[in-house]
């Protein structure tokens, strides 16, 4: 057992994909704990709060009219000409990755344990010490086409700070109203179309003293974590996916276990995207977006021992807490394959609650039924009585309905 | 009008796209926002300003209304597309009100086209009645109007001069209203109407603006089909000059194009090319130079165009000079190609701050906080207030009713406000083993009662008493729960809210002396469950019913298996044979099935005792089906509503008529199998009157309060009743879907923000994502639920 420590730095990040083809950052085995420090893709909401003085958070974000650290933000194209930039803001995510396991083959599954997750301190002098969020209600967000004030539609970007002393919560600082932003190549952006611009904060109206008096509690997580996909060498990491990826679940988070099925060799696992916290539902299109460093151990379940686990035949993510289990339901359960060379344009055209309840029902009676060996009418009638369904997201393309039984139930066997 | 982004490549969502990944080529535009779409909830906003939400919305449309008398609870919905610039297409669901022009004068062109309920228009004294599904094309300039007697849907199209003036044959507004039958050309608009309005938010911005052209050519064509007949023209004239015309357009590019060239490329004379323009009240030459102006000023802000320059725009559009071309352009539409251009991009990029139409005004204002007291939590009972009355209600044939609420039934007790209630209710799965829930019980012996001479509680659901449809039994089991009242609540009138709070729940012991001391429940995978449709095992379409014994006394007590058993046909005492579980309340022979012991013997379901249904009468119909929850509550089936919680109802007819019934040990979010465990409860009420004006007065929707959070309850159809009319009853459950009753359920968690935590728009939608829980409430009950969940100690302040 072996610990290892994987800063952020422009070397070990990657923005917006997934991707088999990427070298690991560092390579590890079964049983190997490591340190991941991640950085949100909003910090530059509010550069002086979130970036300046923060040495990596600078150096990743650095982009001027000379030179941009990260070029590609994006499973889209990064040769030009582009439409707004390199990888074309297809996926959003800072990910900080990706880790190889020794000895991962496709069929394997990984256990993540999220032993711990914290905060990262803002570096600035003016802010030492104390954490900021950015919470932007975005165009893809569930109210954008439907506000009841005006000016419709708008962007709002609502920057939170995190109070860390127990029980920690949530406090809205101030918000403003998105302005198009210029980046340094001259491409404006009139909404948020591509993760890490700065915004301009001489273009902007602060508007104070919102939500007074409002502490929402903490539930620190990261919304991305998962493996590389077998189906192409870039993959958005917007739409979750049998692998993984954007779950934007706040229950994954300290004390959890996630199981992802391996799909390439190393399994190749990336995290980022952290969250101060989110409600069920994630519905502005964005969680409270923080900058979180985790304390993972890995775990490595061979395809020949899966068998009479809770492991077996898993073939989608499963989360386990001391308390529950959820299987995680999609509109489309494996969307690189079922929607065609099309994929990443039609998952945005096919969200569906509907679709990702189907879906999460029909994992969970996998579930009780592979591994407690129910019948199938034990099964459904145990769904029915003790099983809570709930929505995940609809915000992340590839919406989500979460399945969840306490452990409890089985507390007799 | 709309917020639209002038330039494609800068509109795009983020990871909207695009070829697959990975490939080095220029993706195409995408263009594919769906901006203009707008949508409208009557549930969105406060009573107080849903009338001018509503008179917004459809000012956008160049309609007002007037709704007859004080209408706060009036349901409508709409979704609109479009913009001031074209032609706005819109769905409407609305009720009893009179539609007419918003300004006379305009010359804007109004369709209307009912799909449910006869439409009444009046014009010039005279009156008319449309059938729904025929199509009525408004004259302009005439003080017209149409009235909506019942609750229906309707799809209207309207558009200014412009939407036209591009357009070849050019718009001639009608004198006179036109009601065209589904025949000919007339068929395909009303066709592609009722298409569009139902694709309409499925549809991208370059998918809208063909529709778009497709709609006004067709509506020029049955126009002008319309009044040739009418002026017994001949109609070889009319089709000539649309040939006319396609060749012109066909040439625009080039910039020699003359009337003889024309004239000669269609094989008449010059003469004759000049008297067809005449007869359309044009000159060759205008009619030449509006179309080039008109393709220029298209192209301009057209999302592929926006970086073309202007010069090449005006070539491309047939003018060989562009100084010409400048000059003409600024006649024509008031400011150089140049400007216009930028002045649509600046408009497109900077939204407006104030915005015609909607209700920035009704909202915008940032209200106080109106503090709703946290109650008393749980152990800490109400006991009855001083000078109030302390009741019981069992539940005997005579305090039930079963399968439907009334507005129209008598009151089994008749309350205080204030007053505390001890209401006996009975599971109408009690007959799934007759042996351990109802023998022995003379409460439940007396409802279940049913010999081939007598049936003790005859109506089961609000079917045919005949039960002339299927035959399965009176009332036919559209509705299934035994519910017990309705209790009228003193002083209770439509606009106040009842409140129910659940003071104590405890499950009915067994009356069998074989079973004394034990309690039972039963659970059914029904044919109306989620799973029916996709069962893996044999026999497919089984229904399966498990019976559970509750264990209330062990700690936190827990409800376990006991033995199960498939649904086999079983006669009735009338002798009606139910092959399947479609009607409530048939005792189950235990010598017709096969019942199988012990299932699931390790495990153990932590209970979460509530009552499924909490009613108070609906207004719109006088027999309502007890499944579809709605506004006035219902089959809520939220577990949340159990001991310490309560539940605040909008009361619709004097009394309130409150109805409890259908009583749940336990059960999960989904309620998956169609049912929970359904087990007899007795609860323990306090019963509040919140008469119209106080902080809950803005309540359309059924609230419950847990001493910890806030539950909205949202609903695939917030008012079926009211939103499909006549036929809503059965329509609901064919139209019920997670993703409308997510919708419904955002929409009154942003309200509930806004209205009773004074929070302005943009806070409340950051909260809801930052805060906010939504969870599935059920997917069996015909009207499918979502629910979020507001927790108290967030503001905590």
């Amino acid at each position: 057992m072996k610990h290892h420590r994987l800063p952020a730095t422009p070397d070990t990040v990657h923005w917006g994909y997934f991707s088999k083809t990427l070298e690991p950052k560092l390579t590890i085995r079964s049983g190997d704990t490591v340190t991941v420090e991640s950085i949100t893709h909003h910090a530059n909401d509010d550069y002086n709060r979130m970036i300046k003085g923060d040495a990596a958070a600078e150096e990743i974000f650095l982009w001027t009219a000379e030179q941009k650290t990260m070029r590609r933000r994006g499973a889209g194209p990064e040769t030009g000409p582009f439409r707004i930039g390199s990888g074309e803001g297809l996926g959003v995510h800072l990910l900080t990755g990706p880790i190889a396991v020794e000895g991962a083959e496709p069929g394997d599954v990984l256990e993540v344990r999220v032993l711990d997750a914290y905060p990262r301190p803002s570096a600035n002098p003016d802010y030492a010490g104390r954490f900021f969020g950015s919470n932007p209600s975005a165009n893809w967000g569930f109210q954008y086409h439907d506000l009841v004030e005006g000016p419709k539609p708008r962007e709002v970007v609502t920057i939170y700070e995190l109070d860390m002393q127990a029980p920690a919560s949530v406090s809205a600082l101030y918000s403003y109203l998105w302005t198009p932003q210029t980046d340094p190549d001259g491409v404006v952006h009139p909404t948020i179309d591509y993760p890490g611009v700065r915004v301009d904060h001489a273009t902007i109206t602060k508007k104070e003293g919102i939500l007074p008096g409002v502490k929402v509690p903490a539930r620190l997580h990261f919304g991305t974590m998962g493996l590389a996909p077998a189906e192409a060498d870039f993959v958005s990491t917007i739409p979750p996916n049998y692998t993984g990826g954007n779950m934007d679940d706040w229950r994954i988070a300290k004390g959890a276990r996630m199981y992802y099925p391996v799909a390439v060799a190393g399994a190749l696992f990336s995290c980022g995207d952290a969250h101060a916290t989110q409600g069920d539902s994630e519905l502005s299109g964005t969680a409270v977006e923080i900058s979180l460093t985790g304390e993972f151990e890995f775990i490595l379940h061979k395809k020949a021992d899966l068998g009479g686990t809770i492991l077996e035949g898993l073939d989608h993510p499963l989360l386990e807490t001391d308390k529950l289990w959820s299987v995680y339901g999609f509109s489309y359960a494996r969307y690189l394959t079922e929607l065609g060379p099309d994929h990443q344009q039609k998952i945005l055209e096919s969200s569906s609650l509907d679709r990702a309840m189907r879906d999460a029902f029909r994992k969970l009676r996998r579930f009780l039924m592979t591994v407690h060996k129910l019948s199938e009418d034990e099964a459904i009638s145990l769904m029915s009585i003790a099983a809570d369904f709930a929505v995940t997201q609809v915000v992340d393309a590839n919406w989500g309905v979460t399945g969840s039984l306490r452990k409890s139930v089985f507390q007799g066997r | 009008m709309i917020y639209t982004l002038a330039s494609a490549s800068s509109q795009v969502q983020y990871g909207e796209l695009s070829p697959s990944a990975g490939t080095p080529d220029v993706p195409a535009p995408a263009g594919e926002e769906r901006m203009n779409i707008r949508q409208f909830a009557s549930e969105s906003y406060p009573q107080a300003t849903r009338r001018s939400a509503w008179q917004d919305l459809l000012g956008e449309l160049n309609l007002k209304s007037d709704q007859p008398g004080d209408h706060p609870q009036a349901f409508a919905t709409a979704a609109l597309r479009g913009s001031t610039e074209g032609l706005t297409l819109a769905r409407l669901t609305a009720g009893d009100q009179t539609l007419r022009p918003l300004n006379q004068r305009a010359r804007i062109l109004a369709a209307l086209l009912p799909l449910d309920e006869e439409l009444t228009l009046r014009l010039d004294g005279a009156e008319n009645k449309v059938p729904p599904g025929q199509l009525i094309i408004l004259p302009t300039g005439a003080p017209w109007e149409t009235g909506l007697q019942k609750s229906g849907r309707v799809i209207v199209l309207s558009g200014g001069e412009r939407a036209f003036q591009g357009r070849r044959a050019g718009f001639r507004p009608a004198t006179k209203p036109l009601i065209l039958a589904r025949q000919g050309v007339a068929a395909v608009l009303i066709r592609a109407l009722e298409a569009g309005a139902t694709e309409l938010d499925q549809l991208s911005q370059t998918d809208w603006q063909a529709l778009e052209q497709v709609y006004a050519d067709l509506l020029l064509a049955v126009t002008s089909e319309a009044e040739s007949l009418d002026a017994a023209a001949t109609p070889g004239h009319a089709a000539l000059f649309n040939r006319v015309t396609l060749s012109i357009e066909k040439h625009l590019q080039d910039p020699d194009l003359s009337a003889s060239r024309i004239a000669r490329l269609e094989g008449i004379s010059d003469r004759y090319l000049q008297k067809l323009f005449e007869q359309n009240g044009e000159s060759f030459g205008h009619y030449l130079r509006e179309r080039r102006l008109q393709r220029a000023r298209a192209a301009l802000v057209a999302p592929g165009d926006i970086r073309t320059p202007v010069a090449e725009v005006a070539y491309n559009s047939g003018f060989g000079d562009a100084a010409n071309f400048n000059r003409l352009f600024k006649e024509r539409f008031g400011m150089p190609p140049g400007a216009f251009r930028s002045h649509h991009t600046d408009r497109a990029e900077i939204p407006a701050t104030e915005q015609r139409g909607w209700p920035v005004k009704a909202l915008a204002g940032k209200k106080p906080a109106l503090r709703v007291e946290p109650s008393a939590g749980p152990g800490s009972f109400a006991r009855p207030a001083e000078g109030a009355t302390d009741h019981r209600l069992t539940a005997t044939s005579q305090t039930v009713h079963w399968g439907y609420f009334s507005r129209s039934l008598r009151p089994v007790l008749e309350i205080e406000p204030g007053d505390t209630v001890e209401v006996e209710t009975l599971t109408q799965h009690a007959s799934d083993d007759p042996e351990r829930m109802i023998k022995g019980d003379k409460s439940a012996e007396d409802v279940f009662f049913w010999s081939k001479d007598h049936k003790a509680v005859d109506r089961r659901g609000a079917g045919p008493i005949d039960a002339s449809i299927f035959g399965r039994g009176a009332g036919e089991g559209f509705g299934v729960h035994i519910c017990t009242g309705p209790i009228h609540v003193k002083g209770a009138e439509p606009g106040d809210v009842i409140e129910v709070r659940i003071d104590d729940i405890r499950p009915r012991l067994s009356g069998n002396p074989a079973f004394a001391g034990r309690c039972f429940g039963s659970n059914v995978a029904a044919w109306w469950g989620y799973h029916y449709g996709e069962l893996l095992e044999e026999p497919k379409q089984r229904e399966t019913v498990t019976i559970y014994e509750i264990l209330a006394d062990a700690g936190d007590g827990y409800a376990k298996a006991l033995y199960s058993y498939r649904w086999a046909p079983q006669t009735d005492p009338y002798g009606v044979v139910h092959r399947t579980y479609d009607y409530p309340g048939v005792p189950v022979d235990p010598e017709s099935v096969d019942l199988r012991l012990d299932p699931m013997p390790e495990v153990r379901i932590p209970l979460r005792p509530h009552f499924g249904v909490i009613a108070l009468a609906p207004r719109e119909v006088d027999l309502v089906d007890s499944v579809p929850p709605a506004y006035f509550g219902g089959n809520l089936d939220n577990w949340r509503l159990g001991r310490g919680s309560a539940i605040y109802l909008p009361v619709s007819v004097t009394g309130g008529l409150l109805s409890i019934g259908d009583p749940h040990a336990t059960q999960g979010d989904s309620e998956l199998s169609g049912t929970a465990i359904e087990c007899s409860m007795t609860g323990r009420f306090t019963i509040q009157l919140h008469k119209k004006g106080g902080p809950l007065s803005d309540l359309t929707y059924p609230l419950i309060e847990t001493p910890d959070e806030w539950i909205l309850t949202g609903f695939s159809h917030p008012n079926y009743l009211a939103e499909f009319g006549a036929t809503g009853q059965g329509e609901v459950y064919a139209k019920s879907s997670l993703d409308l009753a997510m919708k419904d359920a955002f929409r009154k968690a942003r309200r509930f923000l806004m209205g009773t935590h004074g929070l302005d728009e943009d806070e409340a939608v950051s909260l809801m994502s930052a805060a906010v829980d939504f969870g599935v409430t059920q997917v069996v009950d015909g009207n499918w639920g979502v629910h979020a969940i507001i927790r108290k100690a967030l503001f905590n302040r």
